[in-house]
């Protein structure tokens, strides 16, 4: 943990060189989030409901999607820019040190920039529950912290399927995002509204539904699946177990790493 | 069992291409392709030892490197480094690895270097105290005082390549790779480099393995020194052996007053016609200097003569001719 902080500290202070170019990546992040957000506002004004959801409900969704996922692109931009490690040969760098490869990986680089991201994501949320006058309770607290913490783990595991394709090809299938922006697009909305073949894509494969809409929607007092408070706490899991999964399938990835000439 | 001990360390890869031919197949079909870098190679290095590894560009120097530092997996054979298999035993070994990698960095680009030595610290997990002496030792060495505070960016390539040594040798290591650590200095960070790296070698007993073009750092570092060409080990022994059999030829031009007849001289010495004067080419080994020099004063009054030893990088680019690289 010491070295991590360390490392990320080290990040920081690298980033603090460039103050001006910090500061103006942020503000367009800030007016990239920003749009889409209108785009959603506009978009609900227009049809009041998108099935069973209001449009501030879906809100409370794409919120809570906007901050995991910035959050995951700022702690986890080492597993996202990988690829480039590999094609570079700068992973041997990381191979030459005695500290477990992935938390190097996690500690090589971090990206505040998003944080323009994360502020319209809190902001989304925050309005949708004034908006839907929320009344808080612990459990509803915990169960929306367990959705973004669950979302978290699974963006970056898939943010992993790419930094483990690139051990076996040089160039990057765009092919491998297809579940990671493909994700967050399409699940910054409730996976019921979308027909069959993507609500088991998104359940199963990827599983957003598990551990993001599931206690979303306990939270909101509309629950999406008809099963047992038991399983509605644990699904968030889904998201760390998809991470550890496409951890060992990395750590096979490395095996196979072929550094680059010098 | 010695300290670093190879044996039949080989590594290849299959390289995807698209057939040459062949229509719309083209678009889905591939042929492959099986490289060779590094063929069933075996040696051992003592600890202390300073080994140098010569060979021309992809030869597989840098893949032995990496193989024996574990960034790379072999596809045959094994190699045991202070009894650990690198690959299989990665963070036990790296521990007491050093490494420098002379066109790679491995401080961090934008933050003052002293910063980058203390996250190697933790990275290491070295003693403070450990830590510090230690640095002191190499700011000292290596003369880093007067930029320990500067951004890496900043630096000069000298510098940067002092600094680099610094942060590889922070944690004491046992074993230290060096690929090409002169590459791009000027004179005088070369001979301050290798005045280093000769002293660091001697006083820790640090055993070093480098890679470089330059031959001038080899006869300055090393006594033993590993030929790599084409994936395989061709040479593993003493530098000056090596050197001996090659290092046969000097030549001898001298001018003389007046026309001089050499068509007398014998078989081993080659005569050769350059301007006005006469190229004389011989082996010491075979025919001693002293006698060449009777020849030719026989052959009519000499007015001048110079004696040239072949240089080094001549020699080198003869060894890899005949063995045909």
């Amino acid at each position: 943990m010491r070295y991590i902080y360390h490392a990320m500290k080290l990040n920081l202070k690298s980033i603090a060189q460039y103050r001006a170019s910090f500061l103006m990546q942020n503000i367009a992040q800030f007016v990239m989030v920003g749009g889409e957000f209108l785009a959603v506002v506009v978009l609900m004004t227009r049809f009041t409901a998108l099935g069973q959801w209001r449009a501030e409900e879906i809100m409370f969704f794409w919120g809570v999607m906007q901050l995991t996922f910035a959050l995951c692109e700022c702690l986890g931009r080492g597993i996202s820019t990988f690829a480039g490690y590999v094609g570079s040969g700068d992973f041997d760098t990381i191979l030459l040190r005695p500290r477990p490869l992935m938390q190097q990986v996690i500690g090589h680089r971090l990206d505040p920039r998003r944080l323009g991201g994360m502020i319209v994501g809190g902001g989304a949320i925050a309005l949708s529950c004034v908006r839907l006058g929320i009344t808080w309770t612990a459990d509803k607290l915990v169960l929306t912290l367990l959705a973004a913490a669950g979302g978290f783990f699974l963006i970056l595991g898939l943010f992993l399927i790419e930094a483990t394709v690139s051990f076996f090809s040089v160039r990057s299938i765009e092919m491998v995002n297809v579940l990671t922006y493909g994700g967050r697009s399409t699940c910054q909305y409730p996976v019921d509204v979308y027909p069959r073949p993507l609500r088991i894509l998104f359940t199963w494969v990827a599983p957003f539904a598990l551990s993001m809409h599931l206690p979303i929607s306990h939270v909101l007092g509309k629950p999406l699946f008809d099963v047992p408070m038991a399983v509605v706490w644990l699904a968030p899991l889904a998201g760390p177990l998809f991470f550890l999964l496409m951890t060992r399938v990395w750590y096979i990835g490395v095996k196979h790493y072929r550094s680059t000439g010098t | 069992m010695r300290f670093l001990e190879a044996e039949g360390l080989s590594k290849t890869y299959i390289r995807r291409c698209k057939p040459k031919d062949g229509g719309i197949s083209r678009l889905w079909k591939r042929d492959t392709q099986v490289i060779t870098a590094l063929q069933d190679a075996s040696f051992s290095i003592n600890e202390g030892e300073l080994v140098g590894m010569i060979g021309p560009n992809g030869a597989g120097k840098s893949t032995t490197v990496k193989l024996l530092t574990g960034i790379l997996t072999p596809t045959g054979g094994t190699c045991h480094v202070d009894g650990r298999v690198p690959w299989l035993e990665r963070r036990e070994h790296v521990r007491h690895l050093g490494a420098v990698f002379g066109q790679r960095t491995q401080l961090w680009w934008d933050v003052p270097i002293h910063d980058s030595f203390l996250l190697l610290r933790d990275v290491y997990s070295v003693d403070k105290a450990a830590w510090q002496r230690r640095l002191d030792e190499l700011v000292d060495a290596l003369d880093l005082q007067e930029f320990l505070h500067t951004p890496l960016r900043q630096l000069s390539l000298g510098q940067r390549m002092r600094a680099e040594l610094c942060g590889s040798l922070l944690h004491a290591p046992k074993l230290l790779f060096l690929d090409e650590p002169t590459i791009g200095l000027d004179a005088v960070s070369k001979l301050k480099l290798r005045a280093f790296l000769k002293e660091e070698n001697k006083q820790r007993g640090t055993t070093i393995l480098l890679t470089t073009h330059d031959m001038e750092d080899m006869l300055a570092l090393c006594q033993r020194v590993m030929v790599l060409g084409r994936g395989k080990l061709l040479y593993d022994g003493q530098l000056e052996a090596l050197l001996r059999r090659y290092d046969t030829v000097h030549t001898l031009r001298c001018t003389f007053e007046g026309e001089a007849d050499l068509s007398g001289l014998p078989q081993a010495i080659r005569h050769e016609r350059d301007g006005g004067a006469h190229a004389l080419t011989f082996a010491p080994g075979e025919i001693p200097t002293s006698e060449v020099l009777a020849h030719v004063l026989a052959c009519g009054p000499l007015r001048e003569m110079t004696l040239k030893e072949q240089n080094i990088d001549h020699l080198i680019a003869r060894m890899y001719e005949e063995m045909q690289l």
